[in-house]
C-alpha cells in the first residue's frame, strides 16, 4: 500500500496543521458560497409558506386536506415535522448533493483540487475536512426549517403550546421539542445517507452537474422501484422507503421501529458511500 | 492497487450484509421450539379460559381474501397492514391504526369507548358494553378465540406441532372442517402460545391454494403492566367530538346488522342471509365516489329462489338478489342457493 502512495503518508506526516483549522477553513470556504446561503434561505421559505398557506385558508372544513398539512392547523408545533418531512422529498437531498458536488467535483472542475491534492494535508484529513462541509449544509438545512418552522407555526397558525399527536393525546410542549429534536436529529441522518453516497459520485467525476444528476435521479428512480409490486422484496434496500418514517413521531406513543430502521439502512449508505469516497481520495492523482 | 479495490469491495459487501441482516432480508427460519405435549382438548379448553393480563404488541394482517377495496373499509381490501395493540386485560384497550399520513386510534376504557380519526379530527364516543363480535385487527387475540369456539364443533381439532410466533413458543392447532361441512376452506391454523394459552396467529386457508388466504398474528408481544393512561382519551383541543348512535353493544363504527338477517347452517358451512337496507329512488347515483357498483360486481345467476349476481372470492361466496337479499358464507354457491331458497 505504502508501496504505490507514497505520497499521502508522507505528506500526512508534514502535515502540522490541526484538523479543526482545516475544518474551519471548509466551513468558510463553505458558508461564504452565495450559492448555499440562498439554498438556506429558500429552504427556510418552505415552513413560511405552508404557514401562510394554512392561515389564509383556514381550517380546511371536514378536516379533509392533502396529508399531513392538513394537521397543522391550529396545531403549530406539527409544521416543523411537516416542513421536514415535505423538504426531505427532493429539496433536502438537492440542497447536500449540491454541497457535496461543489466540495470535490466543482473543485476538480475549477482546477482547485490539484492544490488541494498537492498541498502537505494527508488525504483521509481531505476527506474529513471535505464531509464537515456537507455535514454542516446538512445539518444547518434541517436546523433552519425546523426552528423557522417552530416560529411560524407558533406565530402565523397559533397553537396552544402543546402538539396534537395523530394519536389524539396531547404532548406538552418540552416533550414536543423533544419530538421535533429527534425528528430532525433523524433527518440529518437520512440526509448523510444521501450526501455520503453524492461525495462518493463526487469524487469518481469532474463535473458537479453529474453528482447532482444521479442523486437525484437516484432518489426518483429508488421512487419508482419501489412502486413496483413485483419488486417488493427491493424495498428493505432502498433508501426512498423509509423517508416517511419521520412522521412516527407524530404518533403517541412513539414507534421507534420506523426511525431505527430507517436510520440502520441511512448508516449502511454512509458507509458505502464514504468507504467510495475514501479509496478514491487515496487513490486520487494529484 | 488491486489491493486496494478488493478491500474496498470488501467494505461494501460487509455493509451490504449488515444491510441484509438489518432489515431482516434473510428471513430466519422459525425453528420449532420444544415443548411438552398436549391434546388438542386441553389445548382448546385452556385457550378458551385463558387470562393473558396486560400485554401491548404489533400485529401484522396479510390479507389474500380478494375482496374489493370499498372505501371507508380500506382494510379490508388486500394487503398487508400492521396496527399496534394494548391491552389491559380487564376491558381496557388502546388500537392504533397507522396510515402513511393519519392513524385512527380506539381506546375503551372498560366502559367509553373512543374512536379517534387524525385525518377527519373526529372523535367518535359511545358507551355501552363490548362488541360481542371481535374485530381480528384489534383484537386478534380474542377473534381467534371467537373462531375456534365457533368451529370446533364442526371440526377435527389437533394440535401439529409447534411453531415460534412473535419470538414465543407456541403450538399449532389446526381445525379442518369435518367431511360434512361444505365449505371452501381448508383450514384454520392457529397458533397458540405455550405459557400464556393466547392465540398469537390465526390462518385462515383456502382449498386449492397453498399461500394463505388470511393471516393475522403479532409481530412481537410483550406480557405485563401498561402505563393506565394508555386507556383513557382525553379529546384534544379544536376537534370534533360526535356521539355514536346507540346500538346496543355495537362499535360505534361499524354498522349493526339490520333487522332481518338470519343465519343458516352453524359452523363452516354457516350463512348469512340478510336484507339489503332499502334504497330510496333516486339515490342509486349517490354512492361514495370509488366506490364498485354492487349491480356490476361479479356474474350473473338465476335459479329457484330468485335472480342477482354472484360474487366469488378466494375463501368465500355472496350473492346479491335483485329484490335485495343478500347472502354470504365461506361456501360455494350452492350452499348460498339453497340458504336462500329457505
Amino acid at each position: 500500500m505504502t508501496a504505490t502512495l507514497p505520497a499521502p503518508s508522507r505528506a500526512a506526516s508534514r502535515s502540522h496543521a490541526p484538523l479543526s483549522r482545516l475544518v474551519a477553513a471548509e466551513l468558510r470556504w463553505v458558508l461564504r458560497r452565495p450559492r448555499t446561503l440562498v439554498v438556506l434561505g429558500l429552504l427556510a421559505l418552505i415552513p413560511v409558506a405552508v404557514a401562510i398557506g394554512i392561515a389564509a385558508a383556514g381550517a380546511p372544513e371536514s378536516g379533509r386536506g392533502p396529508g399531513l398539512i392538513a394537521q397543522v392547523a391550529g396545531n403549530g408545533f406539527v409544521l416543523p415535522v411537516v416542513a421536514l418531512g415535505l423538504a426531505l422529498t427532493l429539496l433536502l437531498p438537492l440542497a447536500v448533493a449540491s454541497a457535496a458536488a461543489d466540495a470535490v467535483a466543482g473543485e476538480a472542475a475549477a482546477g482547485t483540487l490539484r492544490g488541494l491534492l498537492i498541498s502537505p494535508v494527508g488525504r483521509m484529513r481531505l476527506v474529513v475536512m471535505k464531509s464537515a462541509g456537507v455535514v454542516t449544509v446538512a445539518v444547518l438545512a434541517v436546523v433552519i426549517i425546523a426552528v423557522v418552522g417552530m416560529v411560524a407555526g407558533t406565530v402565523v397558525v397559533g397553537g396552544p403550546g402543546s402538539l396534537i399527536t395523530l394519536s389524539g393525546t396531547t404532548l406538552g410542549f418540552g416533550e414536543a421539542l423533544g419530538r421535533i429534536a429527534l425528528v430532525a436529529t433523524w433527518t440529518v441522518g437520512q440526509l448523510l445517507a444521501v450526501g455520503a453516497v453524492a461525495l462518493a459520485i463526487s469524487t469518481l467525476t469532474e463535473h458537479p452537474l453529474v453528482v447532482l444528476a444521479s442523486v437525484l435521479g437516484g432518489m426518483i428512480v429508488f421512487g419508482v422501484l419501489s412502486a413496483i409490486p413485483a419488486l417488493e422484496w427491493l424495498r428493505p434496500l432502498l433508501l426512498t422507503t423509509g423517508l416517511t418514517a419521520g412522521t412516527d413521531v407524530l404518533r403517541d406513543p412513539l414507534p421507534l421501529d420506523g426511525l431505527a430502521s430507517s436510520s440502520l439502512r441511512a448508516l449502511v449508505y454512509v458507509v458505502v458511500g464514504m468507504t467510495i469516497t475514501v479509496v478514491r481520495m487515496r487513490r486520487r492523482d494529484a | 492497487m488491486r489491493r486496494r479495490w478488493v478491500g474496498a469491495a470488501g467494505a461494501v459487501v460487509a455493509a451490504g450484509a449488515v444491510a441484509a441482516g438489518v432489515v431482516g432480508i434473510g428471513g430466519t427460519a422459525a425453528a420449532q421450539p420444544q415443548l411438552p405435549p398436549v391434546s388438542p382438548e386441553d389445548l382448546v379448553a385452556s385457550v378458551m379460559t385463558a387470562q393473558p393480563g396486560p400485554f401491548n404488541g404489533t400485529v401484522g394482517i396479510d390479507n389474500e381474501l380478494g375482496l374489493p377495496a370499498l372505501p371507508g373499509a380500506p382494510q379490508l381490501g388486500n394487503g398487508s397492514q400492521s396496527a399496534r395493540i394494548w391491552s389491559g386485560g380487564d376491558g381496557k384497550g388502546r388500537v392504533a391504526l397507522p396510515s402513511g399520513e393519519g392513524e385512527k386510534t380506539l381506546v375503551s376504557d372498560g366502559t367509553t369507548r373512543w374512536a379517534y380519526d387524525a385525518t377527519e379530527r373526529t372523535a367518535t364516543r359511545s358507551t355501552g358494553g363490548a362488541p360481542e363480535q371481535k374485530d381480528p385487527q384489534s383484537d386478534p387475540a380474542g377473534a381467534a378465540t371467537q373462531m375456534i369456539g365457533e368451529l370446533r364443533r364442526t371440526s377435527q381439532v389437533a394440535v401439529d406441532g409447534t411453531a415460534e410466533v412473535a419470538g414465543r413458543p407456541a403450538y399449532q392447532l389446526v381445525l379442518t372442517p369435518q367431511a360434512s361441512e361444505r365449505t371452501l376452506l381448508r383450514e384454520v391454523r392457529v397458533a397458540v402460545d405455550a405459557e400464556k394459552r393466547i392465540p398469537l396467529q390465526l390462518t385462515v386457508l383456502a382449498t386449492g391454494s397453498a399461500t394463505p388466504a388470511l393471516q393475522v398474528g403479532f409481530d412481537d408481544v410483550t406480557f405485563g403492566p401498561q402505563d393506565p393512561s394508555l386507556f383513557t382519551f382525553t379529546p384534544p383541543p379544536g376537534i370534533t367530538v360526535k356521539d355514536a348512535p346507540a346500538r346496543e353493544g355495537r362499535p360505534d363504527d361499524r354498522q349493526g346488522p339490520p333487522p332481518g338477517t338470519r343465519t343458516v347452517g352453524d359452523g363452516w358451512d354457516r350463512v348469512i342471509v340478510a336484507q339489503r337496507p332499502a334504497q330510496q329512488p333516486g339515490q342509486e347515483q349517490q354512492r361514495p365516489e370509488g366506490a364498485p357498483d354492487l349491480n356490476a360486481l361479479g356474474s350473473p345467476v338465476s335459479g329457484p329462489w330468485g335472480s342477482g349476481r354472484l360474487i366469488s372470492t378466494a375463501v368465500g361466496t355472496a350473492i346479491v338478489t335483485d329484490d335485495g337479499r343478500f347472502a354470504a358464507g365461506a361456501v360455494p354457491e350452492q350452499v348460498l342457493t339453497e340458504a336462500l331458497a329457505r
